[in-house]
């Protein structure tokens, strides 16, 4: 259903720059990988498994089974597995004992880098449950065992154990803090309603946590991952922007201005909020300190701009304008100076977000009159379709390592939320239960 | 036209109403259309609700690192989330939702259908205007509200800009025809209201409309 294709927008120039560059042999999903991270070669990892120590027989291949699927979807790591090279993996202890040893020295001649493996328990006393897992890493080069971690918790955790490890592997090999413990934002159609829910980044535990009964959109979390943004109808007539601490449940308006108030963005540092309202006649971007509840107005123009998103360092934003006729992609300084327009191909470019690496500007594109995802660099240089198909991709939002996007589809007829790496690779449905979920903001790393 | 705005930051915590904080009025430019822009207002003060500190902390990731022996960690049930209940607005909402429709219903108002990706107002759709205006002028007490919608193609944010321009482009005619302007308000639900839900063309003709209402709640 996808596949990466290269738009030649600037015919003879693609080439040009990719021959100087030295790429032009390779396949466009290499070149892309190539120019988002040059040193980019993933770590071969495998997962020898997940003991039961005691308690459920479910317990250590149910959380064996998440971490695997996080280790993949880290991108970081290559997961292989040890019975397909030929390596019996069975129960490794503490990895000092011959047997283990043997494994090890079988995993490093077949070229795996790392080997992890772990023992999980239930222990049930009374009403009271408690899991207890371990997980331990092997390392080819160090050749030794690196370090474990042991986590307890309720079963309801099991998840975010599993999450959590992936997340320390990752740390470990990358110093970034992976993405398994992210969530995913996003709005939820409820008995005709739409309201504003949160899941786990692979689709799991969907919450809401609105209840309103009418029409709340577009959500954006903030940088501290603690309250989250949206529009939201206060009545039929009116709309505002609101905040909602997801902790407590607190909520309250922060933007009351009249007229159209949509697609709020936090800034990188929390400072600014930037979003489209129309309180002044058509949409225009404005930008609200804050600290200072200073309002500033970004844009100037007869037309309607409205989808701010900001650049990792907060100095520039890119927005959605139709001053060109149908919507386009721009780019401007955050303080609304030095406005240009950043797409030129097709009549209908909206909804960009900027990659938290910089490198990219994902958005919706319109080809062959269906709307599906493209990326853009900065610079207008490259430029690349990612999804294919039928039906309207909608809302892109990067992960924070910028190697996912996460956005809506009808592509399957109603209105899902999928992730797709950021090369075109690996789409993968998220929501299953509902009439339709769209809208998807991907948090920040923890 | 010069209106003040009176705007006020509410807390809200499940079905409770706790507490208004950050209560302001403040004079704003409104019902301006796209020719006469006022100029960039830097520095105005807006009629915002507190906003706390967003920024990341510098706490961390929460990841200790691999440990040789490590010390057991303690998963907690990502407190994160609060339990939602449905609000007290839901059940109003509807309410207000039913009286409208019926109202509307009864007054027999028309709608203005336009075409993919245009707020133009065709022949068909002015005489349908023409048509509302005369129930409109001959119930003078009565506020009509004019919805812009959207068909499903496109995305969510542009449907509420193109959303609004239709119902904008409906209120002008309405204008046009001699309506106070003080009796028409605008509204965008852009592609989120669709009254058909079918994907293809005469569903999509359905859904792109600007829908007249009799307005019922504030």
């Amino acid at each position: 259903m996808t596949q990466v294709k290269w738009i030649s927008s600037v015919a003879g120039g693609l080439l040009l720059a990719a021959g100087a560059f030295g790429i032009l042999e390779s396949g466009a999903a290499d070149v892309f990988l190539e120019a988002t991270r040059p040193d980019f070669q993933k770590i071969s990892l495998a997962v020898a498994g997940i003991q039961n120590a005691g308690g459920a027989e479910w317990l250590g291949s149910r959380i064996e089974e998440v971490l695997k699927k996080d280790v993949k979807r880290s991108l970081v790591f290559d997961l292989v597995d040890l019975p397909s090279l030929g390596i019996k993996a069975h129960d490794l202890g503490t990895g000092m004992e011959s047997g283990a040893k043997a494994v090890f020295k079988q995993a490093a001649g077949n070229g795996v880098s790392v080997v992890v493996w772990g023992k999980a328990s239930l222990k049930e006393s009374g009403k009271e449950a408690d899991v207890n897992m371990e997980g331990l890493v092997y390392d080819s080069g160090s050749d030794e065992v690196i370090g474990g971690k042991r986590y307890a918790g309720a079963p309801s955790v099991l998840r975010l154990m599993a999450h959590r490890f992936a997340d320390e592997l990752v740390f470990r090999y990358t110093g970034e803090p992976g993405i398994a413990r992210t969530k995913i934002a996003y709005v939820a159609e409820h008995e005709g309603a739409r309201e504003i829910a949160v899941m786990d980044y692979d689709g799991h535990d969907a919450r809401r946590v609105t209840a309103d009964g009418f029409l709340n959109l577009m959500p954006r979390w903030s940088p501290d991952r603690r309250f989250l943004v949206f529009t939201a109808y206060r009545s039929r007539n009116t709309q505002d922007i609101d905040m909602i601490e997801l902790a407590t449940g607190k909520r309250w308006t922060v933007v009351s201005l009249g007229g159209l108030n949509i697609t709020p963005a936090l800034s990188p540092d929390g400072n600014f909020l930037a979003f489209a309202s129309s309180y002044e006649g058509n949409s225009e971007l404005y930008l609200l300190d804050t600290r200072t509840k200073a309002l500033q107005r970004l844009t100037v123009h007869p037309s309607g701009d409205l989808s701010p998103s900001w650049s990792p360092n907060g100095r520039e934003l890119t927005f959605v304008s139709d001053r060109g006729g149908g919507p386009q992609v721009f780019l401007m300084s955050a303080d609304g100076s030095n406005v240009r327009r950043l797409t030129f191909e097709g009549d209908y470019n909206a909804a960009p977000v900027w990659s938290p690496r910089g490198n990219w500007i994902a958005y919706v594109c319109r080809i062959h009159k269906e709307y599906k995802l493209c990326v853009i660099s900065p610079d207008g240089q490259k430029r690349m379709q990612l999804t294919t198909g039928l039906g309207v991709d909608d809302s892109p939002s990067w992960s924070p390592d910028g190697r996912h996007l996460v956005f809506s589809s009808t592509v399957e007829g109603k209105s899902h939320i999928y992730m797709i790496d950021a090369d075109g690779k690996n789409l993968e449905r998220l929501t299953f239960e509902g009439t339709r979920n769209s809208a998807p903001s991907w948090s920040p790393a923890s | 036209m010069k209106k003040t705005l009176y705007t006020c930051g509410v807390a809200m915590m499940g079905l409770a109403l706790i507490g208004l904080t950050g209560c302001a009025s403040k004079s704003v430019q409104s019902g301006g259309d796209s020719s006469a822009q006022a100029p960039a207002k830097a520095g105005s003060e807006s009629n915002a609700g507190s906003f706390p500190s967003t920024g990341v902390q510098p706490s961390g990731s929460g990841l200790r690192g691999l440990d040789k022996s490590p010390s057991e960690e303690r998963v907690g049930n990502g407190a994160m989330l609060a339990k939602v209940d449905p609000s007290a607005s839901a059940a109003r909402q509807l309410d207000e939702a039913r009286a409208e429709q019926a109202a509307s219903a009864a007054a027999g108002l028309r709608d203005v259908f336009f075409a993919y990706d245009s707020w133009a107002i065709s022949e068909e759709g002015r005489q349908a205007l023409t048509r509302n205006a005369e129930w409109i002028k001959s119930n003078s007490s009565a506020q009509v509200k004019i919805e812009g919608h959207c068909d499903e193609r496109g995305t969510s944010a542009y449907n509420l800009v193109l959303g609004e321009k239709r119902a904008k482009a409906v209120r002008n005619y309405l204008v046009e025809l001699g309506i106070g302007a003080n009796r028409l308000s605008v509204v965008s639900y852009g592609k989120e209201q669709p009254s058909c839900s079918e994907h293809a063309e005469p569903c999509y003709q359905q859904n792109r409309r600007g829908h007249l209402v009799v307005k019922s709640g504030k």
